[in-house]
Order: C-alpha cells, then structure tokens, then sequence
C-alpha cells in the first residue's frame, strides 16, 4: 500500500499538470485559436481579397519607387493626402497607403507595387486587426496603459509554461517518445492520450516560445504600467523651427521627394531595406523610413530632414542593447513574423497542434479524472465519515 | 486503492465545485460585450464617425477658417506621470490648406508662437493633438487656436473649454475640491 515519495509526487504533478487549464479551458482554447488564425491573418486576407495582392501587369513589369508610387496616387485623387506607404513582408503583397480623403475618412488603401494603380480600400472589417485583438487583448480597449484584457491573455502564459514543465515530468523518458504511434481500437482515452502525448513531444521547443514570449507581453505590461523603460530608442526631436523655411509667398516650402530621402537615409545606412515611408505629419517632422536588417527579427529607421536633407535620427540593430535583442525579439518569435511564409506556415501547423492539444487534454480529463472523481464520490457515500472530494489526490502526513 | 482523505467541504467551496465551469462562460462573454466597442472604436479611428464630438464648426482664425472636436465625449486621460490628456480633432478649410504651416492648441492664451501649445498632426482633413489638461485648469478657461502661416504669420482665436469639451470641465470641477 505505502508509495514511495517519488511516485506520489509524480502523481501530485500529474494532478497539477491535469488541472491547469482547467476551469477555463475554453478560454485558452479560443486564445491558441485565434492565435493560430493572427499568425496567417494576413495570407487568409491575400488569398480572400485579390485586391491585397500584387499582380504584375507583364512578365518584365519593374516595381515603382516609392515616390513613383506616390505620384501615381496623386494623379489619381488630386485631393488625398498620403500618410505613408508599405511594402508588407513578401512580394505577393501590393503595397499599402496610409491616407485621408478630404471628408476626413482615412482608411487603407492598397495600391499594385508595378503601375501605382489603386486596387481597393480596407474594408470596413478589419479581419487581420480583429483576429489579432480577440486574441492579444480579448477586444477590451485600451483605455489607461494597457488593457485588463491584455492581462488577461499574456497570464495564460505563465500556466502554459507550467503545463509543460508539468507534462515533461509526468511523462516518463518522453525523449523515446518522438514517434510512438497513437494507438486506435483500444478506446478514445488511450487514442486522445497517445495523440496528446505525441503532439506534445512534438510541440516543446513551440509550447516553450509561445509560453515565454507570452509571459514577456506580461511583463511587458507591467513594466508600461508603472512606467519602466528599457528602450534605447531615440526621442525624435522635432525639427528646429530655423531649420523649416519661411516663404515671402505664403506657400509650402518645397521638401526633398521621397526617393531622394531614401536615398540619403541609403548613403548613411549601409543595408538599409526600406519597406516603410512615413511621410512628415506636421512642418517640423521627418520623412522616416524604416526596414528590416541583418537581423530579421527588429527593424531599423531613419528620420531625414527634408529641408536640410540631414540624416537627424537613427535606430539601428547595432544601437540595441543586448537586453533589447531579447527583449524586442519576443514579438516576432511569439507571431512567426519574420521569415516570410515558411516560418508563418510552420507557427499556423503548432499553433493547430497547440489547439488540439488543449482540446484532447480536455477530453482525456474529462475522460479520466471526471471519472477518477466519480468514483471517489461514490467511495466517499460509502464512507459517509468522509466527505466528498474532486480528485483522488492523496495527501500524505 | 487509493483512499480519498478529504477536508470537510466549506459551502465556499461547494459554491466553487459547481459554478467553476461557468468563468469560461463569462471569459467568452467579454470579447462579446466589447463587439460593439471595438467596431466603434476602428469606424471613430478610420474617420467614418466624422470629426468627433462636441464639433464647433467654422472657427474663424485671421483670414482662414477650422472645426473642432474632441475624440470622445469624456473626461481626460491619464497617461503616467505626464498627466492628463485631451485629444482633439481638427479639420482645416480647403481653401487654406496651403497656406498653413501649422495649427498649435493650448490652454490659456499663448505668449508667443514658441509657446503656442501642442502641434496637430497628421492631414489636414483630419489632424489630431493630445492636449493636456493641468488639473488645476479653471472651469472657464478658453482653448486658443493658433495658425501659424508659411509666410510667418500668426493668427489666433479662442473657444471656451466648457464648449469644446463639457467632459473636461466637469472633470475639472470634480478635480477643484482635491487639488
């Protein structure tokens, strides 16, 4: 009868591995849903909207330059203003302008990166926005720092992490477990409990990204709240109002054109890929372009003078400090954002996985330990001294 | 086997065991009562509610002309040790677009165009500033809007707050007795 202290604390583990998504397993299901569905948001919008996508009018067709392109859009609507422009992470994407119209509507627009054409207007449903709030903030507002619902999700982190460690420990020399086959024919507990074990083999390098990357967004949190910064980023400082011209005439003051700041920022970053302009929102602001690096997980920005045409700004990989490469690398390795296509396919497959597996350790609980509790209750109105109880846990003296 | 050994269950307890499964139905039921939030919020940001609350159109400042508008029709935020803010709306006459470099807003009337108050950002169809709000800001004070043209030029006018935003005032009123 008497069990060796090893083997009632693994089964004490057993318990707390069993219970950690309870009693709010639906919440962490529909959270590792929606985000598997944020991670390829994106292509599902590319391949539901012809409009988002960048179809070469020929065979030889040459991508405009980005004042091109904005050119193009100024034939177009006269009227408009441009607030920026971007090219998204892989070609197969039109760009997309940020602008105004004169009735004050400002949406997206999505313009074909060879002709400047303008192909469509966001809808009105921002599916990639709305997927990406349901499951980063469960869509409460931001109203002072940061959202409770932001609390709410990024703490799941912290029993994810503990899922894990908790199922490595039960699960006896899991390392040979890589490819055991799932049994069928022997019950749906033993098939649910060999493809809950097998996917989780499988999903420990993504359960621990996924689990640490969504603690950071916490932490992340808390530090924004009680107003703790790590950035080394630099605070732009407008530009000096000598340094913006008067004109006798009253007229705008002429700026360099965008290809021309491009260029500039070019000359003082080697490397520089810009795949985003900002064009100046005030009199005293930059032309600020920005891209990905070396480094694909962080981008890097200039902000160029376009009176003085002076590189006055810059945040560059190399101006990161060694905590901000962990830290500003969260993000990407949490969505899969950052190596195109492959690594968002390989972040949708685990992220499928991650959701099957909450939804087979739910049936194996309910299955098992709904069981397990059943039958002690019956025990207990055997034994009407003992009162009833959920789990069989044993407490040891 | 195993015996169950168990504490006497409290009626806290009872109370957990059976409604436990219920907070995943109050989890689902969050993202849902915000719907309709969130919808409104991305048709206020994409512009299609218009300028915003509480418009005052047709502001006449030296030769050209604004409307304004608060974002919301609520009390100031707070944003850490910065202190309150207010954000504004701000559409420019069509006419005078060209002619004008910026648009500053400020409580209380500027000295100079130095201290002209907060920058509005962004088209001039539909600019935005965050302006803040000092706590100890009077209930009648007046906003003052300052145009600042390429030529150098400076024009002003003023709304009174309790117009532009009767939010703020009544926060600050609510302010007046602790501060």
């Amino acid at each position: 009868m008497a069990k060796s202290p090893k083997k009632s604390k693994s089964k004490l583990w057993f318990l707390v591995h069993s219970w950690l998504a309870l009693p709010i397993w639906f919440f962490v299901l529909i959270v590792c849903f929606t985000g598997m569905l944020a991670v390829v948001s994106q292509e599902i919008v590319w391949l539901a909207n012809p409009d988002v996508r960048a179809s070469k009018p020929d065979g030889d067709a040459e991508r405009l330059s980005y004042q091109q392109v904005l050119d193009a859009l100024h034939k177009a609507e006269p009227d408009m203003a441009v607030e920026s422009l971007r090219q998204p992470d892989g070609s197969h994407f039109a760009l997309t302008a940020d602008v105004t119209f004169p009735d004050g509507t400002s949406p997206t627009l999505y313009v074909n990166p060879y002709t400047g054409a303008i192909q469509g207007k966001s809808p009105d449903f921002n599916f990639e926005g709305f997927t990406r709030a349901l499951h980063g903030w469960w869509l409460v507002p931001f109203t002072n720092g940061f959202s409770w619902g932001w609390y709410l999700v990024s703490i799941l982190g912290l029993p994810m992490l503990a899922s894990l460690v908790t199922g490595l420990v039960v699960y006896k020399k899991f390392w040979k477990g890589f490819f055991k086959p799932v049994r069928t024919g022997h019950g749906s507990r033993i098939f649910w409990g060999d493809l809950h074990r097998l996917a989780g083999v499988w999903s420990i390098w993504f359960i621990a990204v996924i689990s640490i990357t969504g603690t950071w967004f916490l932490i992340q949190a808390i530090l924004f709240d009680n107003n703790i910064s790590i950035s080394s980023r630099p605070i732009v400082p407008v530009i000096a109002r000598e340094d913006v011209p008067q004109t006798a005439d009253g007229s705008q003051a002429p700026r360099i054109d965008v290809d021309e700041a491009a260029r500039i920022a070019g000359l003082a970053i080697p490397g520089l890929e810009i795949s985003s302009v900002s064009l100046p929102a005030t009199a005293y602001s930059h032309v600020t372009l920005g891209g990905r690096g070396w480094y694909p997980l962080m981008f890097q920005s200039a902000a160029v003078n376009p009176y003085t045409r002076t590189v006055d700004s810059q945040f560059l990989i190399s101006d990161r400090s060694a905590l901000e490469f962990v830290t500003e690398s969260m993000r990407p390795l949490h969505t899969g954002d950052f190596g195109g296509l492959p690594i968002k396919l390989i972040w949708f497959f685990f992220g499928l996985v991650l959701t099957l597996m909450v939804f087979s350790g739910l049936l194996i609980w309910t299955k098992r330990t709904a069981q397990a509790t059943a039958a002690a209750l019956k025990r207990s109105e055997r034994a009407p001294r003992v009162a009833s109880r959920e789990t069989t846990v044993e407490i040891r003296p | 086997m195993s015996q169950a050994q168990t504490l006497p269950a409290s009626p806290l307890k009872q109370w957990w065991l059976k409604w436990r499964f219920h907070l995943n139905i109050l989890l689902i039921l969050i993202p849902l009562g915000f719907m309709p939030k969130y919808f409104a919020d991305a048709k206020l940001f994409r512009g299609d509610a218009g300028l915003g609350v509480n418009v005052i159109s047709d502001i006449q400042v030296g030769p050209y002309s604004l409307d304004l508008a608060e974002m919301r029709d609520e009390a100031p935020r707070a944003d850490g040790p910065a202190g309150h803010f207010k954000s504004f709306n701000a559409s420019l006459c069509k006419a005078c677009i060209n002619d004008v470099k910026a648009v500053y807003l400020r409580i209380g009337k500027p000295r100079s165009l130095r201290a002209a108050g907060t920058i509005f950002f962004g088209a001039p169809y539909r600019m935005g500033t965050n302006l803040p709000i000092p706590p100890r800001t009077q209930p009648d004070a007046q906003i003052w809007i300052t145009l600042e043209g390429w030529d150098g030029s400076m024009h002003q006018a003023s709304v009174p707050l309790a117009k532009a935003s009767p939010a703020t005032v009544a926060w600050l009123e609510k302010q007046g007795g602790k501060k």
